[in-house]
């Protein structure tokens, strides 16, 4: 009996994507229904940031920095200061850094906030979408009080932050968080154990715990593996010391757990910005810092973590003031590596679903 | 030969058209076609409305489960929002792929709309409302909706695009898959009505206030309707099982490469089906238009309405299932529940543990 | 392991591969030499008490007189982290490729080959990553590359 030729094909999934990722080509290698190999093209969104800041003074280093995640570009001038102050040895007055905790804490909730909704967006469900910008709203509210914009930030600033929080911050920021605390019953009561969720996304995509330490994967994919690796813990940076907040960690690595683990962290970062607006003291909100910053020689890697994953910035300085080398790392560069082991043997829409569970943003991919 | 309009408080007009007509001379057969050609553009002028109404109100309902107004500029509450829609798509250019099919091209939306529009001859809007109470109404209705697998078919193939194929003929395997549980589902009904004909149906579900409704007849009511409902959705390829219309999944539907009219034929074609299966269940489960008070057809609309609700609520609220655990979910779960259920129904029958 | 007793540890295990440099500003920066990393990166992976298993961060760097790599290695399990940098001259810089020990330095390694120029022996899909299929304009994060519609502006007194 001869046997049935197949022949595999391929498909693309395009860099015009209806859902929110970004400039992203998969070329998908199929076999039928089934997806043999997952080819990655990036570079769609490549402005050579990099290059850009090695001819910019560090202060302007800092707007460059903020388009290269800009979801979470409060993380980025962040990590950059973080970087440039180690570098100085340059130390940050109490206020400035319980201001930056509770920026930055702010900006994981509307960072996961979107996620929420695309992730569901891409598996069908539209209403979660509006509801998650709704409350993001409320957030960007907050920051456009404090900074004047509502994406790309500028704010943190080498020594401290760029300007003081108005007197209507605080009890706005309260009602925010007792808003969104409600809303989170909202969100898992829509979609936690409904069972086309969970057909949809449990056992899709398991990534277990070697392979993501292998492939370097950071953030709420590889504590959904299971790995208890959170950096604000392991290698604390700010005042993040002084929280009482927990790292939750799921058992099985599925999108399903991808899921669950970004909801639990959004009710952390409620908790830090609570305490932080508790114990927010007075005084400078910004260090002495020279008018041209030239910091000695040396080189240093800082990292934070972000709500896609690790991020981190290598800078080196050659004593003028200019940096030497700005080498940054997103979460989504390791992430969306691991993308061709995880979606071998599986649907399109599963690969759909796995991109969207791994939260992937192409600029920090493609910088 | 006297045309088969039954009586009823808005046919007069058309008493009247056929007195008027009769009187003038013209021979018994120019009084039935012309008679019967105006009833058909009443009815076409009234699915159009419909299928108007229903494309402005699920714009609107999606729009306040998500916490915003939806249309409101055009018209109060931009009420006629979707004939400037209409009118947009009907100016649009006609794109036509030089390596199409031609004839399939061209005619599957036709057919598509055909199809949608030849199951109301058999729908009573109310009290005598019918067109033509036909003796094997339901299978008629049945038999008449499953040509729009065939309009699916033709739409994929005729775009000759290879996503257009796979899309519509995912979306027809998905259309013949839930047609066995429906039929199961509405067989429940067939057995206590004692016939096909949709008027008679209605009637069995008279006296008794609702409590005669085939949805509260337990156990197998309840369970009929909600099978049906669930198979209604995956009929007219409505969330959750819109796997061949959404636009997140690479493999787009059968409707990628239509554009401007024809496009429109489709989506209108969607609604007036989800009109048509919302008015299926109105009078096999909730008792057709049986009311106090109201007029008949008053009522017909509102319990059918209230069906067209929970379809859009259904699609703004869950998410998609994939293609192959929608496959699996109708041949392992709903296939065996709705025989269990029908063999359930003939067993009360036959025991006669019925009232 | 803390940062003093993991210099204690590698000063006197890998005193002759790893040199320490003063550069680092915040954690352990060590110099190695290009030709036998790969061995000694395998070296690092499986040493029991240092298990660095976790690959942060793998980068190009140009300083103006030479090419330098460096490694950002730490270990989950002993949450320690330390540096490595190597250094390569301009002409025929190569180096082997890690992305047997920690798969994820596949795109790291292909970044740097494709903006800097730097060779890596061993990679699998040395292809264009984040610039244009039919580039064909050098690579652009060397110092020396200018783009060829480049204009200088004054500089504006900074």
């Amino acid at each position: 009996m001869t046997q049935l030729r197949t022949e595999e094909f391929t498909v693309n999934m395009g860099p015009h994507h209806p859902s929110t990722h970004g400039v992203c080509r998969l070329l998908l290698t199929m076999d039928g229904e089934r997806v043999v190999h997952i080819e990655p093209y990036i570079g769609y969104l490549h402005r050579a940031l990099e290059k850009i800041c090695e001819n910019r003074t560090y202060p302007q280093c800092i707007p460059i920095l903020d388009r290269f995640e800009y979801v979470t570009a409060m993380s980025c001038n962040y990590v950059f200061a973080l970087a440039a102050e180690r570098l100085a040895s340059i130390q940050v007055p109490e206020r400035a850094e319980y201001l930056r905790v509770i920026m930055l804490e702010l900006n994981r909730m509307a960072s996961h906030l979107l996620w929420y909704g695309t992730t569901a967006l891409d598996l069908g469900a539209i209403t979660p979408f509006l509801y998650g910008f709704r409350e993001r709203e409320l957030i960007l509210d907050l920051f456009e009080m404090t900074c004047g914009q509502r994406l790309t930030y500028n704010y943190i600033r080498i020594g401290g932050v760029a300007r003081d929080i108005p007197p209507q911050f605080i009890p706005k920021c309260r009602e925010a968080v007792k808003t969104i605390t409600e809303k989170m019953s909202d969100y898992e009561g829509l979609l936690n154990e409904n069972p086309i969720w969970m057909a949809r996304n449990k056992k899709v995509g398991v990534m277990s715990p070697e392979l993501a330490i292998a492939y370097g994967v950071s953030g709420p994919p590889l504590r959904a593996s299971g790995v208890k690796y959170d950096i604000r813990r392991n290698d604390p940076y700010s005042i993040y010391d002084r929280f009482q907040f927990n790292i939750p960690t799921q058992r099985n690595g599925d999108c399903y757990d991808r899921y669950i683990q970004r909801l639990q962290e959004i009710k952390e970062s409620l908790k830090i910005v609570s305490q932080a607006l508790d114990g927010l003291p007075e005084g400078d909100i910004k260090a002495k810092v020279p008018g041209v910053f030239k910091p000695p020689a040396g080189e240093v890697y800082a990292r934070m973590e972000n709500s896609r994953g690790e991020l981190g910035v290598y800078l080196i300085s050659d004593g003028t003031n200019k940096p030497l080398r700005v080498k940054t790392r997103g979460g989504s560069y390791n992430n969306l590596q691991v993308l061709p082991e995880l979606g071998k043997g599986l649907l399109i829409a599963d690969v759909v679903a796995i991109m969207a569970s791994l939260d992937i943003i192409m600029p920090e991919v493609d910088r | 030969m006297t045309p088969i309009i039954a009586s009823g408080e808005l046919i007069v007009l058309f008493r009247w058209l056929h007195a008027q007509l009769a009187s003038v001379g013209l021979p018994d057969i120019w009084v039935t076609v012309i008679t019967y050609a105006v009833l058909g553009v009443f009815m076409f002028a009234l699915l159009a409305v419909i299928a108007l109404f229903l494309v402005w109100w699920e714009r609107k309902i999606s729009a306040h489960i998500q916490q915003r107004f939806g249309p409101m500029r055009v018209g109060w509450h931009g009420w006629y929002q979707t004939i400037m829609d209409a009118l947009k798509l009907l100016q649009k250019e006609d794109i036509r792929v030089d390596t199409r099919d031609k004839p399939v091209f061209f005619w599957a939306p036709v057919l598509c709309f055909v199809a949608a529009f030849l199951a109301y001859v058999s729908i009573p809007f109310g009290d005598g409302l019918i067109v033509s109470d036909l003796n094997i109404g339901i299978l008629y209705i049945i038999a008449v909706t499953t040509f729009t697998i065939i309009s699916l078919l033709m739409a994929g193939w005729g775009s000759n695009n290879k996503y257009a194929l796979l899309g519509g003929m995912r979306s027809a395997a998905q259309v013949v898959s839930y047609e066995v549980p429906m039929i199961a589902s509405i067989l429940t009904v067939i057995l206590f009505s004692g016939s096909l004909s949709m008027v008679k149906i209605v009637e069995s579900q008279t006296g008794h206030g609702i409590f005669n409704w085939f949805v509260f007849r337990v156990p197998f009511g309840p369970i009929a309707f909600l099978t049906y409902l669930i198979t209604a959705t995956a009929e007219t390829n409505r969330t959750p099982f819109d796997i061949p219309e959404a636009e997140q999944e690479l493999v787009a539907g059968y409707n990628v490469e239509y554009s401007g009219m024809k496009f429109a034929m489709f989506f209108l074609a969607e609604f007036v089906n989800m009109f048509t299966v919302s008015a299926i269940a109105t009078t096999l489960f909730l008792g057709g238009w049986n009311g106090p008070f109201l007029p008949s057809w008053i009522w017909f609309l509102g319990k059918t309405l209230f069906v067209v609700f929970i379809l859009m609520l259904f699609r703004w609220t869950y998410p998609r299932l994939r293609v192959d655990q929608l496959m699996e979910f109708s041949w392992k779960f709903l296939v065996p529940v709705t025989f269990a259920n029908l063999i359930l129904a003939g067993w009360m029958k036959y025991a006669k543990w019925h009232w | 392991m803390t940062k003093d007793e993991l210099r204690e540890y590698i000063a006197t295990r890998y005193s002759g591969k790893l040199t320490p440099l003063d550069l680092g500003r915040y954690e352990l920066l060590y110099a190695a030499d290009a030709t036998g990393f790969k061995e000694l990166a395998r070296e690092l992976y499986e040493d029991e008490q240092l298990k660095f298993d976790y690959l942060l961060n793998l980068g190009g760097i140009d300083t103006k007189e030479r090419f330098e790599i460096i490694y950002n290695l730490g270990s989950i399990e002993k949450n320690h982290r330390i540096d490595i940098k190597l250094s390569l001259p301009y002409e025929n810089a190569e180096v082997d490729s890690v992305q047997e020990i920690w798969p994820g330095a596949n795109w790291f390694e292909r970044e740097m080959w494709e903006l800097y120029g730097i060779n890596v022996r061993g990679h699998n899909n040395l292809k264009r990553f984040l610039l244009p299929d039919d580039w064909n304009q050098g690579h652009p994060m060397r110092k020396n590359w200018t783009a060829p519609d480049f204009i200088k502006l004054p500089e504006a007194g900074v």
